[in-house]
Parts: structure tokens; C-alpha cells; sequence
């Protein structure tokens, strides 16, 4: 078995117990149906492309990209946790490379990604059935949000687990980020409606544009927009992947 | 044949020298020891020989191997038991050995196998369905020397591997790796403890400010730097009276506190203990008890260290 296969196998281990699974699934579900429904008497329909969606199917999408960021936290931990745990030598002491362990943490959250915007999906269909609209072109664009927001998002969280030493640091820092990355995005409401600041500020939000990819997946309105957003996502989804191998290349022994 | 083999070997960090030109030929199936103070370059070089770290200048030759130019070559013939606790917090005892056999690529049936072997062996059954996180230091610290069993190897890295141990634990984990190292196991052991290395090293090293001041067989150690002895002489009288009437002898010590124990540490110890007696028998003093004191590694590692942070200076 390939060195990457062995240390993802590994990885999944100790990442996925019961506990994070019902985070990830419960976490999302209180949004979606207590968030969705309650807010249906504030929001009443978001326009999308050429389609009205409600709220509960709005934010159903949504959670989908909200879920795949949040699953990336499970990169920075891994690293985190190595480095506490005395792991991150150990491994590098065994038969694998730096580029190994970083490629494994790749995958790794790849596959958390799609489990994570499939159970979602699963869980959000019955919102969203009806506006939806899934060919080979969509399916192909859910995977693709699922894997280069897994790794955007997890190379920001690999960066932030390689310099901070502590773990009051290490959470106040990853939960501040990824808090503005939840609210300062469109997963939870339009940017149409909000104040000229915020709805700007939107678009500095990698979020922003890993969830209008995902919600292009799942009802198909495709727009210039987003052709600009998917190179975006990637472009931005290799650059700190870059940034996260090389701080990881540096990390002292 | 030699399994290690270190030339001109030198780390420096910034303008500090943490090993500074050391050579080293270490031969296949021994235990190697390698003893040193607080800082004196230990886990510097065992980070440097498992290719953890590479050297400023000096080559490393593992098991025939270049280990600055195959690193990974080196690693996968390998294994370390580093200084550092290294576990996964949320795995049982039994998940951490069979995921660490696993990492190794140990095939299924053998991972099954070694894992009930080395729970047994290390003394874990009890508490195999314990998660590590909730162990106390040596239980955890049995775990990590236990799991790197779990994969073959041609040489053992062992740095400091009984930190933590109740003395029934480290007694049992150095039997358990003489034995190893009678199947043909190499293996680099670090320790402070020096009857550790005592008991189980067929070479040791001492280490001091980044370079090495001695290597040799423990035996022969004692032989080269252990000229000095000690005497232990009880007496009934006190110490004013004795030390009145030893003041024309050199090299003995008087415990002040009952001024009645005499220790006498001289390379010529048998002259010194000669006239001491004389004294003694000459005054009427009764000797309750007379004791020769083998010279230990111990305090030939004292001496040594000693001499050499001298002669640094």
C-alpha cells in the first residue's frame, strides 16, 4: 500500500469518531431547520439565476459549502494534534516524507469534504428538490467545490496549526477565521440584500464563492460570474496549498 | 560489519555547535550506549543518524546506506523510540499498535499476532481497551517503546526509553531488548541512568559539549579511567579524635556529620588504607566495618565529565 493511502487511512482514524460525525451532521441540521424555517417569515424567496428559491432550500445549499469548510478544520487539528502529541516526528522518523504526511492531509480532507456535502445533500434534498437541477456538468461542479474548498480551506488551517504553538491560540485564532468566513459569505443569506460593506465584503470571502459554485451544482444557473468564481476557488485553493506545503517544509524538529 | 558508520559529524545551530565533529562505527547486533549530561548533544545526534534533522558537515552511512542523500532508504530499515511522548490521544492501547503496524505496512495477520505478542511481552492486556490519553506516563511510555516492535527492523534508535518506568517496568523493557538484541538486533540506546547502560550496553559512548570523550566496552571503561577505588572504613571513635590523628594522610574524606566513616579515594588506595590502619590498630581503635567499593560507570562518567568541562574551560 502507496505511503499517502496508509497515513490517510490513519488520518480518517483518529479524525473521524462518533462525536465528529454528529457534529457534522447535527451542527448544519439546527441551521437548516430551526435557522431556515424561522427566518422563512423574514426572507421570504431569494432570487437565483432565473429560479426563486425559499429560504429553507437557500440555506439548505448554503450549509452544503458552510459543511465542507468546516470539515477542513480537521486538517489543522491533525497537524495540530501531531505536533502536540509528539506524532509529526514519529512519522517523519517512519517511512514517509513532509510531502507524504502534507499530500495525506490533502486527501484526507478531500474525503471528509465529500462525506460532509453528501450528507448535507442527503439531508437538505427534501428543501431543495424541486428546484433542482442535476446533469453530468453540475455533479461535476459539486465535486469540484467539494475538493478545491477542502483544500482551500484546509491549507488555511494547516497554516494557522504550523504557527501557533498553543491551543487556547491555535482555537481562538481558527474559530475567529472561520466565523467571518460563515457570516461575511452567502451561505446564509443573499449578498443582494445586504448593506453596501458587508455585501462587498462578501466577495473577499473565499466561502462566497465555494458556495455559489455549489449551489450553480445543485440548481444550475450558470452565469459569467461564475466561470470568474471557479478560477478563483482554484487559483486561491493552490496558492495556499502552496504556502501550507512550504510553512509545513520549514516546521523544526 | 559496521551498521553505523558517522565521519566528521556536525550540527550547529546559528553559532551554537550541538555536535561538533564526532565519528562514529557502531557494529551490527550490539547495543550501542550513548551517555552524556543535560545537552551534551544526545538527541541532536540521534536526530542526525535517523535523518531527522541534516548535518551541517559529516557524513552518515546506515546500514550501508548514504543517509544524507536516501534519507527515506534509511527510515524504512529503521526505528526510533524518540525522547518525546509521541501517541495518538483518542486510540485504544490495542488500535494505537495496530494502526501503528499498519503505518508500516505490516501485513493483517502478522499486525494481529505481534499486537497480542507485545501486549503480553510489555505487559499492557490490562488495559488494552484504554485509551491513551487516559494512561499515566509510563504506561504510555511502555505503549510507544512496545508499538515499535510492531514493525522489522535492522537497527533500533532508543532514546532514553525508560524515562518514567517503575523499576519492575525497566528491568522487564531491558531484558526484553537484550533479547532482541541477541535475535541480531542492532541498537542505539540512550540513558542517564548509567546501571542501566551498565547492564545492557556491549559499547558505550560518552558524550560531553558535542564531542565524544570516550568510547569502549564498559569493562574495559573501568579498566582505562577507573584507577580510582573507594574504601569505606566504620570506626566506633569521633571524628575529632580521628581526624587529629589521620592529618598527616592525603585522600581520604571524613563524614563530619558521625564523624565515624572514613572513605578513602585515591589511585593509590591500598597504600592510603595501609597506613589508615596502622594508625587505627597503633590508637586501639576497633574497625566495625571495611568495605571496597567497585568503581562504577557511573563514577567514571562523573570523572570524565568532569575532566573534560576542565580542560574546556
Amino acid at each position: 500500500m502507496h505511503p499517502v493511502i496508509r497515513l490517510v487511512n490513519r488520518n480518517l482514524t483518529i479524525s473521524l469518531n462518533k462525536g465528529f460525525l454528529i457534529w457534522q451532521v447535527i451542527f448544519p441540521l439546527i441551521y437548516i431547520f430551526v435557522a431556515g424555517f424561522a427566518y422563512t417569515s423574514l426572507i421570504d424567496f431569494v432570487p437565483l439565476g432565473n429560479k426563486m428559491l425559499d429560504y429553507p432550500a437557500y440555506i439548505a445549499s448554503g450549509m452544503i459549502g458552510f459543511n465542507i469548510m468546516n470539515s477542513t478544520l480537521v486538517s489543522g487539528i491533525i497537524i495540530w494534534n501531531d505536533r502536540r502529541h509528539g506524532m509529526f516526528e514519529q512519522i517523519l522518523v517512519g517511512p514517509f516524507t513532509r510531502t507524504h504526511y502534507m499530500l495525506s492531509n490533502v486527501y484526507t480532507i478531500g474525503i471528509i469534504g465529500l462525506i460532509s456535502a453528501a450528507l448535507i445533500t442527503a439531508v437538505g434534498y427534501p428543501l431543495f428538490f424541486r428546484s433542482i437541477e442535476f446533469n453530468f456538468l453540475t455533479i461535476l461542479l459539486l465535486v469540484f467545490a467539494s475538493v478545491a474548498g477542502s483544500i482551500l480551506f484546509g491549507s488555511i488551517a494547516s497554516i494557522i496549526s504550523t504557527r501557533l504553538k498553543s491551543s487556547e491560540g491555535f482555537n481562538v485564532v481558527i474559530n475567529t477565521v472561520f466565523l467571518f468566513f460563515a457570516f461575511v459569505s452567502t451561505a446564509f443569506y443573499p449578498a443582494e440584500g445586504a448593506p453596501e460593506p458587508l455585501s462587498t465584503a462578501f466577495y473577499f470571502n473565499p466561502l462566497t464563492y465555494l458556495v455559489d459554485v455549489v449551489r450553480a451544482g445543485i440548481f444550475g444557473n450558470f452565469s459569467a460570474l461564475l466561470t470568474i468564481e471557479i478560477l478563483v476557488l482554484a487559483i486561491l485553493a493552490l496558492i495556499l496549498f502552496v504556502i501550507a506545503t512550504k510553512l509545513l517544509a520549514k516546521l523544526e524538529l | 560489519m559496521s551498521c553505523i558508520v558517522a565521519k566528521s559529524l556536525s550540527k550547529s545551530y546559528g553559532s551554537t555547535t550541538a555536535v561538533d565533529s564526532i565519528d562514529l562505527a557502531i557494529n551490527s547486533g550490539k547495543i550501542f550506549g550513548f551517555l552524556g549530561p543535560n545537552g551534551a548533544g544526545k538527541t541532536t545526534t540521534i536526530k542526525l543518524l535517523t535523518t531527522l534533522i541534516a548535518p551541517t558537515e559529516g557524513t552518515i552511512n546506515i546500514l550501508g546506506i548514504d543517509a544524507v542523500q536516501h534519507p527515506l532508504e534509511v527510515r524504512k530499515k529503521i526505528g526510533v523510540v524518540l525522547q518525546q511522548p509521541s501517541y495518538e490521544p483518542t486510540l485504544s492501547v490495542e488500535k494505537s499498535l495496530e494502526k501503528y503496524g499498519m503505518m508500516w505496512n505490516v501485513k493483517r495477520k502478522t499486525r494481529k499476532d505481534r499486537v497480542e505478542e507485545l501486549l503480553a511481552s510489555f505487559n499492557l492486556e490490562e488495559i488494552r481497551s484504554i485509551k491513551n490519553e487516559d494512561l499515566s506516563i509510563g504506561q504510555r511510555r511502555r505503549v510507544q517503546v512496545a508499538r515499535e516492535f510492531m514493525h522489522d527492523m535492522e537497527l533500533l534508535f532508543l532514546d532514553e526509553p525508560t524515562v518514567g518506568l517503575d523499576p519492575s517496568a525497566r528491568r522487564s523493557l531491558l531484558d526484553f531488548i537484550k533479547k532482541k538484541a541477541k535475535e541480531g538486533l542492532t541498537i542505539f540506546f540512550t540513558t542517564h541512568i548509567l546501571n542501566e547502560a551498565e547492564y545492557i550496553c556491549d559499547e558505550i559512548a560518552i558524550i560531553n559539549k558535542g564531542k565524544i570523550i570516550a568510547v569502549d566496552t564498559p569493562e574495559e571503561l573501568k579498566n582505562k579511567f577507573g584507577m580510582e577505588k573507594t574504601i569505606k572504613i566504620h570506626v566506633q571513635e569521633t571524628q575529632k579524635v580521628l581526624s587529629n590523628l589521620l592529618s598527616g594522610i592525603k585522600d581520604y574524606e571524613l563524614d563530619f556529620n558521625s564523624g565515624t566513616n572514613i572513605t578513602i579515594r585515591s589511585n593509590d588506595s591500598e597504600e592510603v588504607l595501609l597506613k589508615i590502619l596502622q594508625i587505627l590498630t597503633t590508637n586501639n581503635i576497633p574497625i566495625e566495618d571495611l568495605a571496597v567499593v567497585p568503581t562504577s560507570l557511573e563514577e567514571i562518567f562523573l570523572t570524565m565529565v568532569k575532566n573534560s568541562n576542565a580542560s574546556s574551560d
